[in-house]
């Protein structure tokens, strides 16, 4: 494992995560979002609190020895399609049930339904009691929630005022657009005023004008003191509503801090490159293997290349591993060097899963 | 949008367990009321169980042509004997009319139990109108993937599949005893009695299905498959094997009901020492049990599964 593992740990669940970002002495990656209520940060209880949670499906690990601990504020989730945010909102909102650890909130166990009473989720789902109106709908789901009739008109109103809806909320939901249908998904999950608001991808399919709307709105309510943990695939998007991202991939929560923290720290820290290069070029000539680990070790950023064996029956294979710091400046020179001295690289690596999945968002690439 | 300025619901919950599950129960007998596919088959289904009988009695297919003949033969003796005579009164009390009218009755009673009531009604019906309703009551929102806003409401998992077994009653125990009802008032007085002898056993046996289809829905992706497999191979073929296999299927104790119901009235519909009935009162109490404990499963099993699919 790299020395990356201080950001993101490889094989070790979050614990280089904990380690680096955590304020909590028991090392739990513990995030306190935007709020501008001390009093709520200083909570004895976290709002949300996963355990060392981990959930397969089948052989497949949705999510991996994730530890991760919420107080009032908005916390962004990121990470690529398939990274496993879906799957912890899920383990977060009581959907599913972890394999081992364990989620709560605000002191319930998630699965319980004592802990929905403070949990808002608006789910990725697309599909309604298709034949309601809006109004219905979400008349239909304060109802659910034990309200009487009066309380729940008076909720509902109130609710779709906040979103934006109450003059379109007559109309069948079949008959939405896609931003309606966040609009209501999101109005539901406020209804019943949670602590907790579990909001996946919640701008997807939401024109530019009704994201800042979005976005003022949840900053309100983490003004409120309302923790809010809004997942997206897309990093910009998340930075113009909150500051503190967890990074998702494969799983794990690679990494959580502000993006600027992760980005320093991963600059700060070396990586670990395994490069595959042919040995020599069409014409025959030299080991380019030689030439190129020769070349790396003139980069600003590289502190250590080391030839490693040959794998056997790959002997026109040449194989490095490369120890370099900035791995933004790295990867840029690296590219520049491949092109300009014509390396045929077969294979490039990072041996730091983490850190790779981090460096990949982060670089604009997948995690 | 004025977010800030709009009125904020207030944070005092002023909720109650209660009236949420009691609303569950009216909206989803209102969701159920929106007739989906198994249910236009059985509606189809009871229109043509129907017409068939009714074509049945008008053809007077009810009646055994050996009771027909016996009137005939009866009648001709009865206006042979000389008016006025001692035989004649003692003729007409042993087959006079009234006399052949009652065991004709009985006789078309019993044709009619045998093969429409215990073997198209209650082998083959009576599950597939329960499956039809039954299956949707769980089975419907998953697949409509809006199981998801039942379960982000802080109902108790086992108090939000009771509410849908109870607004699944309505529905279910209306198109059986409805579909029964009708089918008997198309055969006529034969069906009249069998419909006066046998609700007992249908409602019994239409509540047992309700509660097994209902649990089928919770446990499996595709219910209305499972159940119709569970009908044709368990409550038909295996209903129908000699001796003790049977007991395994809902439809025997509700035979045994019936049985228990026409022998009192006079009728016979199966050999008891062919079938090998139990009483009717162990047949009530197994299918209430059968009833409750398929209910309680379906409570647990709903409230452990985690339903990946469809949130």
């Amino acid at each position: 494992m790299s020395e990356l593992s201080s950001i993101a740990a490889a094989g070790g669940g979050n614990r280089g995560v904990e380690k680096e970002f955590s304020r909590d002495p028991k090392g739990s990656a513990k995030t306190s979002g935007r709020s501008r209520d001390p009093a709520r940060q200083l909570l004895p209880t976290p709002v949300l609190l996963c355990q060392r949670v981990s959930k397969w499906y089948g052989p497949v690990i949705g999510v991996n020895q994730v530890t991760l601990e919420l107080r009032p504020g908005i916390t962004g989730l990121v990470g690529s399609n398939g990274a496993g945010k879906s799957t912890l909102m899920r383990l977060i909102t009581g959907h599913v049930r972890p394999d081992i650890g364990r989620v709560e909130v605000l002191g319930r166990d998630a699965w319980s339904a004592a802990a929905k009473r403070h949990i808002g989720y608006c789910p990725e789902v697309d599909s309604f009691y298709e034949e309601m109106s809006g109004r219905q709908f979400i008349e239909t789901m304060a109802r659910l929630s034990g309200y009487t009739s009066g309380e729940a008109r008076r909720r509902t109103g109130a609710v779709l005022e906040r979103v934006g809806m109450s003059g379109r909320a007559e109309r069948r939901l079949r008959g939405y657009s896609k931003g309606m249908r966040q609009r209501i998904k999101l109005a539901q999950a406020m209804l019943h005023d949670p602590e907790l608001l579990v909001l996946d991808e919640p701008l997807s399919g939401i024109d530019p004008v009704g994201r800042a709307e979005f976005i003022s709105l949840f900053r309100d309510l983490a003004d409120q003191g309302k923790c809010l943990l809004v997942s997206s695939h897309e990093l910009d998007e998340l930075q113009k509503l909150t500051d503190h991202v967890a990074v998702m991939a494969r799983g794990r929560i690679a990494a959580v801090g502000s993006v600027a923290q992760i980005r320093d720290r991963l600059d700060d820290h070396p990586l670990t490159v395994r490069v595959d290069v042919a040995r020599t070029t069409e014409e025959g000539g030299k080991d380019r293997r030689r030439e190129l680990a020769g070349a790396l070790l003139r980069l600003p950023d590289v502190v250590g290349v080391e030839l490693l064996d040959d794998a056997p029956g790959e002997e026109d294979v040449g194989r490095l591993l490369v120890r370099a710091r900035n791995p933004r400046t790295f990867f840029q020179d690296l590219t520049r060097l491949v092109l300009e001295e014509w390396f045929e690289v077969r294979r490039l690596q990072t041996l730091d899963e983490s850190a790779e999945a981090v460096l990949g968002y982060l670089l604009g690439g997948r995690g | 949008m004025a977010l800030i300025q709009q009125p904020r619901p207030t944070a005092a919950p002023q909720t109650s367990l209660l009236r949420a599950w009691w609303f569950l129960v009216l909206l989803s007998w209102r969701r159920q009321a929106r007739a989906r596919q198994m249910v236009w088959i059985a509606l189809g289904l009871l229109a043509f169980t129907t017409a068939m009988t009714a074509v049945a009695t008008a053809a007077d297919l009810w009646h055994r042509p050996r009771f027909r003949q016996l009137a005939v033969a009866d009648q001709m003796m009865l206006d042979a004997l000389v008016p006025g005579s001692p035989a004649q009164a003692v003729a007409d009390a042993t087959f006079g009319a009234a006399g052949v009218a009652v065991l004709t009755d009985q006789s078309a009673a019993q044709v009619f139990a045998r093969w429409v009531v215990a073997a198209i009604f209650l082998g083959f019906l009576l599950p597939l109108w329960s499956l039809s309703f039954a299956t949707e009551a769980i089975g419907g929102d998953r697949e409509q993937n809006s199981l998801i806003w039942l379960l982000a409401r802080p109902l108790p998992r086992p108090m939000v599949y009771l509410a849908k077994f109870v607004a699944l009653l309505p529905w279910t125990v209306g198109l059986n005893m409805g579909g029964f009802a009708l089918v008997c008032a198309a055969a006529g007085r034969p069906g009249l009695t069998a419909l006066r002898l046998f609700w007992p056993a249908v409602l019994c046996a239409t509540l047992a299905f309700a509660a097994l289809f209902q649990l089928m829905g919770a446990a499996f992706r595709r219910p209305a498959i499972v159940a119709i497999g569970y009908s044709f191979f368990l409550e038909i073929i295996l209903g129908n094997m000699p001796g003790v296999m049977k007991r395994v299927s809902i439809g025997f104790y509700a035979h045994c009901m019936m049985l228990e119901a026409a022998d009192r009235h006079g009728i016979q519909i199966d050999r008891p020492n062919v079938y090998w009935p139990v009483d009717g009162t162990t047949a009530i109490i197994v299918l209430l049990t059968t009833t409750v404990t398929l209910l309680v499963m379906g409570m647990v099993v709903f409230s452990r599964t985690q339903y990946h699919d469809s949130v």
